[in-house]
């Protein structure tokens, strides 16, 4: 291995050891984002409970029936590194399903006054009107309105629970965010213990290279 | 939905769960299996620890939340976990604030500098 070859691996390393310092700083920021936010939630929390009731806001008030709101997409790297994003269900995807389940039930209605060819327009109305009544039961059972969590502490909650529930909802997306950076600092950590093992090697190449021994 | 994700699961104090669960987290499966366990004064160490394993058990959980107090009372089952799917995450609880040097991914990540990986 020639003297340029050796100094070039040796920079790869520092360069891999400042990546693995710049992920542990951003890892401890976004620490630090994360403690603060949880602890506006449990203070939103505390409020709503000081206005609601102090036995209110309890484990005891979660539904009998809990769906998922929010996803987590994982994806897995080349090497060795997972990524993971959130996805959250949109609440709006309801009142989008509620507007066309009105308008497929209005044209299911038999018009009175009919021009021409009234046979194969009426058959093919009632088959649409058949279909809009086949589909909608199977969406309201899948969409059922009451799934956010904040109905299951009343319907009119303080301001504060829903501050709480914002606090909760940033801390997913960023909890996602720090489970990347998590796998990307341990296989960065992983790149660069297995690169230290290699560098007595180099050394001692380098040492041989250079007789005249040009210290560091 | 095409490709649904997976889902977070949490082991925390009351506040905690509450808190995640407002966010959207929480699921009762078909089998009324929650994927998240509210810890009491009562909860015992045993039954955190197998929920825990049955959390790592199950392929439908992306990432388990946890309060560093209950990481703390079993150490060795996060030591012990080292794929990084799940990904487990320490958050700080109401009495116990977030302490860096006990959680176990930094404590690996220092593991970098010690004597032995300079030999």
């Amino acid at each position: 291995m020639s003297v340029t070859e050796i100094e070039e691996s040796f920079q790869l390393l520092d360069k891999k050891l400042l990546q693995f310092m710049d992920q542990l700083e951003l890892l401890e920021e976004k620490r630090a984002t994360l403690n603060s936010l949880i602890e506006q939630g449990w203070f939103s929390i505390s409020k709503a409970r000081y206005s609601m009731g102090n036995k209110q806001v309890s484990a005891l008030q979660y539904a009998s029936e809990i769906e998922p709101q929010v996803h987590v997409h994982t994806r897995k790297l080349s090497s060795d590194e997972s990524v993971f994003c959130t996805e959250r269900l949109s609440q709006n995807k309801e009142s989008d399903v509620a507007s066309v389940e009105d308008i497929g039930s209005e044209e299911g209605i038999r018009r009175r006054n009919k021009p021409k060819d009234f046979g194969e327009k009426e058959a093919q109305q009632k088959t649409s009107g058949e279909k809009a009544s086949k589909v909608t039961p199977g969406k309201r059972s899948e969409q059922n309105p009451d799934q956010d969590p904040l109905r299951w502490f009343g319907i009119l909650v303080p301001q504060s629970l829903k501050q709480a529930q914002m606090s909760f909802k940033q801390v997913i997306d960023l909890a996602a965010e720090i489970a990347t950076l998590q796998t990307a600092v341990l296989n960065t950590r992983q790149q660069l213990k297995d690169d230290m093992k290699n560098k007595p090697i180099l050394q001692k190449e380098a040492s041989a290279t250079q007789p005249d021994g040009v210290s560091d | 939905m095409a490709g649904r994700g997976k889902l977070i699961a949490v082991i925390g104090d009351e506040d905690t769960c509450t808190g995640f669960l407002l966010g959207g987290i929480g699921e009762l499966n078909k089998n009324r299996k929650p994927n998240f366990l509210v810890v009491e004064k009562d909860t015992s160490v045993t039954e955190i620890e197998e929920t825990f394993k049955s959390f790592l058990a199950r392929n439908d959980i992306g990432i388990i939340l946890i309060n560093q107090f209950i990481a703390e009372m079993i150490r060795h089952a996060i030591d012990a976990h080292m794929q990084s799917i799940p990904a487990v995450l320490e958050i700080p609880s109401k009495e116990h604030p977030y302490d860096a040097s006990k959680d176990s991914i930094l404590r690996r990540a220092k593991g970098m500098f010690s004597a032995e990986d300079f030999r």
